[in-house]
């Protein structure tokens, strides 16, 4: 299984150099390993990124993440697609 | 456009918003309590919060959602905006400044912890007030109606369809019969690719739209692609937010400020469809009709009904009844329409202003040569000419126009300066404000900050006396400072008054001798005296604080207005105060003149002081001795004054009845009539600086370049004069040798 490790600032710049490996990774039937433990900061364009990947064939498993991480995929209210527990803000 | 360039704009946008909010601070300080008021300051530091978030501004972002909270809490009317409460808010508005300049020259932002523990406290303190007795009274009264409140709820519900017509949807923020919370109404946002460049982030927008009470419904994944097919940088989701019936809609629309088109914002109410939506984020909503009508102004105010807001109140009741009568609900809308035309601008750079300006110059001159071209071809009168003319004048009107800025801007930064003076000598003044729409040139403005703040900071340490002495004066304990703008004479003149002990006519003039200045003999005018005061080093100050009294700053403050082409003047009078004229001129580019011929040379007298001109007859002439003459106009004499100075030619009329006299009006000094051979013409010209292409010269303010392609010295009448008169008076009593000295220093103080 493939483990993308994504960095602290998940920001524009971060998800285009990102992407081409996140695209690769997610062909795979396999599920993709995300671990956003190290996220202090999250973008729109990463999450619609990792919503895209969670509907891949494999789809995608959150290992570990941040609170910040998990604060931006709540206020986003896609904590439900991309597996992230607590209650939705 | 790059992220630095929405970052200035963010910083201009921040100094409207916190002029904006001054104001309405000062309204809200001077007793007016309606709701647009409370809105605008609101919408001022709200809009600085979503910037400062925006730009990743921690420190501010952070100050400034404290202080929005409060004033929410005023909004709502949960509490009262007592004097206590907006006088914190001043201070939470000067900090907030603070955190502005820190944040636009890179410097550390200021300690805010105090300020925000105050504004905490006032919010924890309002939140929870001591319920008065009316108030207990109505909670005892509703305790004793146990169950009926369902059925007063009923009741309001039936009489809100009856008045309604009965098939009126009930509106957004009104509690249903079972008393549920108010359905709210629904923003949704599309971002778009844009809005991830530029340091904006869309994230930051919902949680913002959290902050103000918003729930997200739903996160839209329609458009979302697969993975493969995907454009990394485009947008695909959008998000439908619930928000509270309370919330503002000019709130949410500020949070979109800076994403113009790259986000499209719909507004709706619950459960409506996106049949509404607008393209622009900054597309101002349709306020939800209020169904009812209300005697209650705050409610007819709101755009919505506010029965929660009804209920806060209620629980303080003693606060609300001391907040002063609200103005009528009706101005409101009025005043939210004239702010919208006004809001109606296009921001363009400094530079590019500057061009247009030096364009019209250049189009002024080649008009006046062409003038002068067709005029040597006797076709100085055909039509066309005529029509350039009134063209040509117009563009320069407009184009100048542009660089106007009301002297507002330099003014609305007075109060917090005494409010920094009164912290600082104890000393509390009120301020007088009036002319603040006068316009002045943009540059003007800009260079106007720095001297009049010395001068008020002077004013209020040493001419204000403090309050056991004003007492005792018998004048009110708290002092006046008046500041006022008016357009006279061609000029703006910009008067700094104060009510206090006035400058020290002999002390000023003993200190000058002592200092070796002015010598114990020079016979000197109250004029000359005050004078002194811009000499360098010397002030009258008893001590020597850290706001003035050093005597470096009053020389300062004369040489910036000289440079901006004005001149300072002052009256004073012991026991009653003292008082500053700037006379500034109206702008820095062109202008119009009277074109005068005085032996060789053509000269331009500006319009704005001539008053007339006319050919004297002999018995209109009398002589004063010392070769002086002065003119009868309708019985009042004016000194005549020749040009020939400022032409340094010899081939001059000195005799007026053989040439023109132009009656010119001056700031300080009367009338006066200038002595010409002849007038030529009269023109726009523009002016072009001496300093920067020559040197400063004595009476003249400048050059220009006439039609037919010569340079004309444009003469400064205030200056003319006023040397004139001074020798006049010397010429009277002529100085001992002893003075020369004396006479030099003050030649360059006055």
């Amino acid at each position: 299984m493939h483990t993308i490790t994504l960095p602290a600032r998940c920001d524009r710049s971060t998800t285009i150099a990102l992407f081409p490996e996140l695209n690769d990774a997610a062909d795979d039937a396999d599920v993709l390993l995300i671990d956003a433990s190290k996220v202090e900061q999250l973008g729109q364009l990463m999450l619609q990124a990792l919503a895209a990947a969670s509907r891949c064939d494999g789809g995608i498993e959150i290992t570990a993440s941040s609170g910040p991480f998990d604060e931006a995929v709540r206020l986003a209210k896609l904590d439900k697609m991309l597996g992230i527990s607590g209650a939705a803000q | 456009m790059n992220a630095e360039d929405i970052q200035q704009i963010f910083f201009v946008e921040c100094e409207e918003s916190l002029e904006a909010a001054e104001a309405g601070l000062d309204e809200l300080k001077a007793g007016t309590h309606d709701d647009e008021t409370i809105n605008a300051i609101f919408r001022a530091v709200h809009s600085i919060k979503g910037g400062a978030g925006a730009f990743g501004y921690v420190a501010m972002q952070g100050f400034t959602h404290t202080f929005e909270t409060l004033l929410a809490d005023v909004r709502e009317g949960a509490v009262a905006a007592g004097s206590d409460l907006v006088d914190l808010f001043l201070l939470a508005l000067d900090c907030l400044r603070d955190h502005v300049d820190a944040a636009q020259s890179g410097g550390d932002a200021p300690d805010d912890a105090a300020l925000i523990d105050q504004l905490t406290q006032a919010q924890a303190v309002n939140a929870k007030p001591e319920p008065s007795d009316a108030a207990q009274e109505e909670e005892a009264g509703a305790d004793q109606a146990g169950n009926t409140s369902t059925a007063d709820q009923d009741l309001d519900a039936l009489l809100d369809e009856l008045m309604a017509g009965g098939d009126t949807p009930k509106a957004a923020g009104t509690a249903d019969k079972d008393g549920k919370e108010p359905a709210g109404w629904t923003v949704q946002i599309r971002p778009h690719a844009g809005a991830m460049i530029n340091g904006n982030e869309p994230l930051l927008w919902l949680r913002e739209l959290t902050e103000l009470g918003g729930e997200c419904q739903e996160c839209h994944l329609t458009e979302l692609p697969a993975l493969d097919e995907m454009n990394v940088e485009e947008g695909y989701l959008s998000w439908t937010f619930l928000m509270p019936a309370d919330a503002e809609h000019a709130a949410v629309a500020d949070i979109f400020d800076f994403a113009g088109d790259n986000c499209t914002v719909t507004y709706g109410e619950q459960g409506a469809t996106n049949t509404a939506a607008t393209d622009t984020a900054t597309a101002a909503p349709e306020p939800i009709p209020t169904p009812v009508e209300t005697t209650d102004t705050k409610a007819a105010a709101a755009p919505k009904a506010a029965p929660p807001s009804e209920a806060k109140s209620a629980e303080v009741p003693a606060k609300a009844e001391a907040t002063p009568p609200t103005k009528p609900a009706a101005e409101a809308p009025v005043r939210k329409q004239t702010q919208a035309q006004v809001n109606q601008s296009v921001r363009v750079d400094l530079g590019k202003l500057d061009k247009l300006i030096d364009g019209v110059g250049e189009l002024v001159i080649a008009q006046a040569m062409l003038t002068q071209r067709l005029a040597n071809e006797s076709l100085a009168h055909i039509e066309e000419l005529s029509m350039l003319d009134t063209l040509v004048r117009d563009i320069q009107e407009h184009a100048m126009a542009f660089r106007a800025q009301p002297i507002s801007s330099v003014f609305s930064r007075v109060p917090r300066l005494l409010r920094e003076l009164a912290g600082t000598t104890g000393k509390h003044v009120k301020l007088e404000i009036s002319g603040e729409t006068t316009e002045l040139d943009k540059t003007v403005i800009e260079r106007l900050s720095e001297p009049l703040t010395h001068l008020i900071r002077n004013a209020i340490d040493h001419g204000v006396e403090g309050a056991e002495e004003r007492k005792e004066a018998g004048k009110d304990p708290e002092g006046t400072l008046s500041l006022s703008a008016e357009q006279k004479a061609g000029r703006i003149l910009i008067r700094i008054g104060d009510d206090g002990r006035g400058i020290d006519r002999e002390k000023l003039r003993n200190k000058a001798i002592a200092n070796g200045v002015v010598d114990p003999d020079t016979q000197m005018s109250d004029e000359d005296v005050y004078n002194l005061v811009f000499a360098p080093g010397l002030s009258t100050a008893q001590s020597v604080s850290n706001i003035s009294g050093r005597g470096v700053g009053m020389d300062v403050v004369r040489q910036n207005v000289k440079e901006l082409g004005g001149r300072i003047t002052i009256e004073s009078c012991p026991g009653t105060g003292t008082t500053f004229t700037l006379a500034l001129p109206l702008t820095l580019a062109i202008s119009d003149g009277m074109i005068v011929q005085v032996g060789e040379e053509s000269l331009v007298i500006p319009l704005a002081h001539v008053v007339e001109s006319l050919r004297p007859i002999d018995a209109d002439l009398k002589g004063m001795g010392s070769g002086r003459q002065l003119l009868n106009v309708r019985g009042q004499f004016v000194p005549i004054v020749p040009l020939r100075k400022i032409a340094g030619s010899c081939r001059v009329a000195d005799n007026p009845s053989t040439g023109v006299l132009v009656v010119v009006e001056t700031e300080s000094h009367g009338c006066a009539a200038l002595l010409v051979d002849a007038i030529t013409d009269q023109r726009q010209f523009v002016i072009k600086s001496l300093d920067t292409h020559y040197r400063t010269v004595d009476s003249v303010a400048g050059a220009t370049i006439l039609g037919n392609g010569r340079v004309a010295l444009i003469v400064d009448v205030d200056h003319l004069v006023q040397s004139e008169a001074t020798s006049a008076a010397s010429a009277l009593h002529p100085p001992t040798p002893s003075q020369t000295a004396a006479e030099a220093e003050l030649a360059k103080v006055a």
